[in-house]
This record gives structure tokens, C-alpha cells and sequence, in this order.
């Protein structure tokens, strides 16, 4: 099995909140990695760490003390790169009993360190595309100028004319109609389901390797909504580039994805094929996979007038993290045999099936068993 | 009460117009911003004239035969002054003791509150703070006691003048430019555009301050020239800038007024009333360009 094309060990990011006098841990020890052509779909619900994990693989978190730890390695014309190489040397991390007490961070020695590793990297090899597309576009310069400036940036195409006519080109491939007239559209003059298909043209203008989609459909209409999953799906079977899908629908996820982690309390409790994790009824699933699942309407519920169960309970704060399971507190399938220790012990990512890992007692790991 | 009045305008498919930036204005808006900018033109034009020399008459030449001539005196279209000096002339040559100098002004004003607000507004923390605090400072220190200060500390020349008048007015546009980013922030793309790869100088010049606040930084500008013209002027009234026999609107008000009560009111008055004028038109085509630009009508 070849390497995969981004490889994400171990991250944490914490925020400190003023506050709170204390360490928000968005992410805390996320592992994910998407291969070559192949659209990794993180789901979760708000809070549960998937857009910092998205904005930390691309370099752009911006608050303090933010990644402090793990490993993004990304496969670039062969050669494995390390996104956060030489992280240890600017920050001093302080655990005591297992809890961060403080973390000491050169903030611009790292911020500087970021866009040395991010050169050539950002835009190029991962490009990303925003939720809310129209704030995503500068309001006072068109989109065609703005597509025509990320093109100059990335491909060789140099000439002012070159980069317009491939400009124009995918504007056509993102579906937009007359394109030579919406290129020189202002962002105002367009609606939401546009400026996020103008945003994926100048995500994959540059032909990037990654891309990067976070709550691509969030804040569309409906209907908008499954048009860009459609186009995304479309663009994905053209160019075969690989996505970091990050999304709170499930129905968009699992059309889109081949893959899926679900993300909870900053980690990454279940991940899988699609099909063996968001299956109707798959064998064994983390609980938070299948609370989640079960608060999704289907037709089967609506027709049997029944109610959607919500998650008892609140998203895990990522300040008190408890020693044990970082669900155990909102699950509903704790049982005597594994009580002690799901309240105890955090479970590692036990592998139940080939390629479908689950963090959680329930499903002890053959060779790990204790 | 402003009516307000729609348009509908047909173009091909795709082609979504705004209205033309003058079709959307308000009439009174307009206004203010035309007659500014005639002002503008006017002072250009006259700045021009008195700079290759191409003058009505020598500001120089004195005619003692002809003291505080009426306007339209023959060869005297607007008179002269005490020592029989044409008033046209001088009135016009009046506008070097200010042009350059202003220009000076806005440059540092527009440049260090740029370069300022982009800090303030990007990195946040201390240096926007420092900023805040630097402004407050300011404002609550009267402008021209400050620049008197500087004068009598230094036995400073118009240009040193004005490099303090360009200091003071960085604040403020830092001010605006650091809540304009601010405000730019919320919509996020300037991530976006740090995520597709463009530099940092890239995103700083061309999208933030050159896209979204080149409106901000006219309006700055001209308002700055109304600032600058008013401390010049003010100070050569009070004797601390442009001397005699140097004309400036300013030392031509205080040479005429010692003869205003003699009821020869024209050679003070009408370098008065040019000051007024001109500052009212820079002030006018600020404030109708930020009506105009920015939307920012007070609603009454």
C-alpha cells in the first residue's frame, strides 16, 4: 500500500480562552488520512473539531497558542513533506497528570516557520473552499479578475490572456452559464450557489492534489445545496482529486465520500469505509455514530410518524476532558461489563474490521484486548 | 426626507449592472462632491499658473499711487493691496504656501495610517491599542496649540509643519483602515485568499487596501487638505508661517484687516473668503465621496 497522499498524526490544537483561564483542546490527538483521488468525508457535530483540523492541514490557524503537536505529512511529486516539521522547537508543551497546564509557543517564529512550509503548498498542492461562499470573494474586484489572479499565481500560464481563457475554461467546468459574461460579474451580482462555484474554480484552477472543503453547502438553499454536491461530485470523478470533506450533513457526506471519520471531542472516534460506517445497519459502530445517524429524518421515520432521537446531552467541552471515553458521559450503550472502564481509561482505535477502526470498549481490538 | 429612486435596467443574461456610481448618488450629494471637485480644479489650475509664472500681473511690483484699489480697477481685476500690490496676482501665488506642503500632509497622513492600520487591524493586540491610545492623545490636544508648540520648540519651516500635521492625521486613518479590516475580517475572504496561496503583500495591498479602501483613503486625503490648508492659513495670519513679502491667504488677511475699518474691507476679505471657499470644497467632496462611496448618510 502506497503512502497516502496527507497523513494527519496525532494533531492537537488548542485555544486558550481568557476567559476561562484555560486551554480550549479543538483538536486533541486527531489522526485522519485521505488517499490519492479519494474524498475523505469527517463528520461530527459542532465543536467536535473538524474545521480546525481542516484549517490546521492548511496552515491557517490563527489564534493562540493553536498547533501544538502531531505530524501532517503530505505527498508532493513523490517526496513525503512534514507540515509542521520542526513544531517541537517552537513550542514547550506542560502536562501534569495528563492535563495540559501550559503551553509556551514563539507564535511569529512559528507563524514565520508556516510559510516557509506552506510555500508552494497552500493554494498549490491543498486548495480549500469556505462555507458562506459569498463572503469567501472580495466584494470590490470581479471574479474573473479574482480567478484570473489565483491562475497567474499557480499555473504557467503567465500571459494575461492565457489565464483568461482558462479563466473562462473553468468557469464552464464548474458549471456556470455564459461564463464569458460572468466573468466580469462583481460577487454582489451573483447568488450563493455561484460565488461557491466561482470559489471551486479558484480552489481547482491551481489543479491541486488536495482539496479542502469545508461546510462547502452550509448556508445555500436547499436545492443550491444539491446542485454543488452534485457539481462536486462530478468534478471529483473528472479530476480525481482528493478531498477532505468536512461537513454536519451526513446526506452530503455520504454522497460524496468513499471514507468517513467522525470526529467527537476533538478526536476521531470512528473511521471507515462509507458503506461499513453509515451503513443502515452495519454490525458495530461507535455509539456516537449511531446517536448521530438516528437523528437524521429518513423516510423510514417519517412515514412511521416517529420522533428523531436527539443526542442526550451537550457537545463534550473540550476544556474538562474526563479520563475516560470522551463520550462516555452522553452514551447510551454503556453496559456493566465495560462501565469501569469506559469511565476510566480512554479506548484506543481498535481496528474491528479490515480498514474500519472505532474508538470505543464495546469493540475490543483482537490484539489489543487487555 | 431623501426619495429614493429605482431603476430597472435591462442588460443580456449574466450581465448584472449596479447602477453607475452617479445614476445611485443623491442629487445633494453630488452637488457637494461637484463643487469640490470645481474647487480642486480651480486650485490645480491656479497652483499651475503661479508655479511657471504665468500671472495676471508682477506680485511684486508696488504702485504707490494705487493703494487698496476697489476690484475692477483697470489692470487690477480684483484690486490691490496695502503697498498697491495686484491682489489677483497674489491671490493666486498664494496657493504655493499650501499646495506642496498639503500634499506632504496627506501623503504621510494616508501612508503612516495605512501602514498603521493594516498592523492594527491584521495583528490586533498592543499595536492597536498603542494606536487607540496615540489617537485619544490627539483629540485631546488642540491641533494648532500642538503645532505652535513644535513651532516654538524647533523654529520649525512649513514643510516641518506640515510633517507634524501628516503625524497627527495618521491616527485617524489608521483608525479607519484597522475597523475597515476589522469589518473585513468577518467576511472571510481574506482567508480565502491566504488558503488559495496569494502572499501576504498580495493580499494586503491589492485586496485590502487598494480593493476595499481606496474609497476611505480619497475621502482621508481630501479632508486632510482641508486640515492642511486651515493650519497654514492660520498660522500665517498669526505670523508663524509664510512671510512677507511671500503672499498666503493667511498673512494677506492680516495685512488687509489693518485697513478694513477704514472701509478698504476688500484686501482681507477676499483671501478670506477664498480660504472658506476652498476648505468648505475640499470638506464638501469628502463628505459627498463618503456619502457617495461608503453609504455612511446619517439618516435623519
Amino acid at each position: 500500500m502506497s503512502a497516502p497522499l496527507l497523513s494527519i498524526e496525532n494533531l492537537r490544537t488548542y485555544f486558550y480562552s481568557r476567559a476561562k483561564r484555560a486551554f480550549i483542546r479543538s483538536v486533541d490527538g486527531a489522526s485522519l488520512s485521505v488517499a490519492r483521488g479519494e474524498t475523505l468525508g469527517v463528520v461530527g457535530e459542532s465543536g467536535s473539531g473538524k474545521t480546525v483540523t481542516a484549517l490546521s492541514a492548511a496552515g491557517l490557524v490563527t489564534g493562540a497558542p493553536g498547533v501544538i503537536g502531531g505530524s501532517i505529512a503530505l505527498q508532493s511529486n513523490g517526496v513525503a513533506r512534514n507540515l509542521l516539521e520542526g513544531l517541537e522547537r517552537y513550542v514547550r508543551v506542560e502536562e501534569k497528570e495528563g492535563r495540559v497546564v501550559a503551553v509556551e509557543k514563539d507564535e511569529r517564529g512559528w507563524r514565520r516557520r508556516v510559510e516557509t512550509l506552506m510555500a508552494g503548498v497552500r493554494g498549490k498542492e491543498i486548495a480549500m473552499i469556505f462555507q458562506n461562499p459569498r463572503a469567501a470573494l472580495n466584494p470590490y474586484s470581479t471574479v474573473g479578475t479574482q480567478l484570473v489572479e489565483t491562475i497567474r499565481m499557480h499555473t504557467g500560464a503567465k500571459g494575461e490572456r492565457e489565464a483568461k481563457e482558462r479563466a473562462i475554461h473553468w468557469l464552464e467546468r464548474v458549471r456556470i452559464d455564459s461564463p464569458r459574461l460572468r466573468f466580469d460579474n462583481f460577487p454582489f451580482g451573483m447568488s450563493g450557489g455561484m460565488c461557491q462555484r466561482a470559489m471551486i474554480a479558484m480552489a481547482l484552477s491551481a489543479e491541486p492534489s488536495l482539496l479542502i472543503a469545508d461546510e462547502p453547502t452550509t448556508g445555500l438553499d436547499a436545492t443550491i445545496q444539491s446542485r454543488i454536491v452534485e457539481l462536486l461530485a462530478e468534478l471529483k470523478a473528472e479530476t480525481g482529486t482528493a478531498t477532505l470533506l468536512i461537513s454536519h450533513d451526513i446526506s452530503v457526506i455520504q454522497r460524496l465520500s468513499d471514507r468517513v471519520a467522525v470526529m467527537y471531542g476533538g478526536t476521531v472516534v470512528e473511521t471507515g469505509l462509507a458503506a461499513q460506517v453509515l451503513a443502515a445497519e452495519a454490525p458495530a459502530r461507535h455509539p456516537y455514530t449511531s446517536a448521530l445517524l438516528a437523528a437524521i429524518p429518513s423516510a423510514e421515520t417519517v412515514r412511521n410518524k416517529r420522533y428523531l432521537q436527539a443526542i442526550e446531552g451537550e457537545v463534550l467541552d473540550t476544556i474538562e476532558v474526563p479520563p475516560g471515553c470522551r463520550f462516555h458521559g452522553r452514551c447510551n450503550r454503556v453496559t456493566d461489563a465495560v462501565r469501569e472502564r469506559c469511565a476510566g481509561v480512554e479506548p484506543p482505535l481498535a481496528e474491528i474490521a479490515p480498514g474500519h477502526q472505532v474508538r470505543c470498549w464495546l469493540y475490543p481490538a483482537p490484539s489489543k484486548a487487555p | 426626507m431623501s426619495t429614493r429612486r429605482f431603476v430597472q435596467t435591462q442588460g443580456p443574461i449574466g450581465e448584472f449592472s449596479a447602477l453607475p456610481l452617479l445614476q445611485r448618488a443623491e442629487a445633494r450629494d453630488l452637488l457637494c462632491a461637484g463643487y469640490g471637485l470645481l474647487i480642486v480644479a480651480l486650485v490645480l489650475a491656479s497652483y499651475l499658473m503661479g508655479a511657471l509664472g504665468w500671472l495676471p500681473h508682477d506680485p511684486r511690483e508696488m504702485n504707490v499711487g494705487l493703494i487698496n484699489a476697489a476690484p475692477l480697477t483697470p489692470g487690477h481685476l480684483l484690486g490691490t493691496d496695502f503697498l498697491g500690490r495686484d491682489l489677483q496676482a497674489r491671490l493666486i501665488l498664494g496657493i504655493q504656501a499650501y499646495f506642496l506642503p498639503g500634499l506632504l500632509a496627506i501623503a504621510i497622513a494616508v501612508v503612516g495610517g495605512s501602514v498603521l492600520g493594516v498592523l492594527a487591524g491584521y495583528r490586533g493586540g498592543w499595536v492597536a491599542a498603542i494606536i487607540t491610545y496615540f489617537d485619544n492623545l490627539l483629540d485631546s490636544f488642540p491641533r494648532l496649540v500642538l503645532i505652535l508648540l513644535v513651532i516654538a520648540a524647533f523654529k520649525a519651516d512649513i514643510y516641518a509643519i506640515m510633517i507634524v500635521v501628516g503625524i497627527t492625521g495618521m491616527p485617524e486613518t489608521a483608525n479607519l483602515i484597522a475597523g475597515k479590516i476589522a469589518f473585513l475580517k468577518q467576511k472571510n475572504f481574506i482567508e480565502a485568499a491566504h488558503a488559495l496561496g496569494l502572499p501576504a503583500h498580495t493580499v494586503i495591498l491589492k485586496h485590502i487596501l487598494w480593493l476595499n479602501c481606496r474609497a476611505v483613503l480619497v475621502i482621508q486625503a481630501t479632508l486632510g487638505m482641508a486640515e492642511a490648508i486651515l493650519v497654514e492659513t492660520s498660522l500665517s495670519y498669526l505670523g508663524f508661517g509664510v512671510q512677507e513679502p511671500t503672499p498666503s491667504w493667511g498673512n494677506m488677511v492680516q495685512a488687509g484687516a489693518n485697513y478694513f475699518l477704514q472701509g478698504n474691507f476688500w484686501p482681507s476679505t477676499a483671501p478670506a473668503l477664498l480660504i472658506l471657499a476652498t476648505i468648505l470644497g475640499f470638506q464638501l467632496l469628502g463628505d459627498g465621496l463618503n456619502n457617495m462611496l461608503e453609504g455612511k448618510r446619517r439618516r435623519s
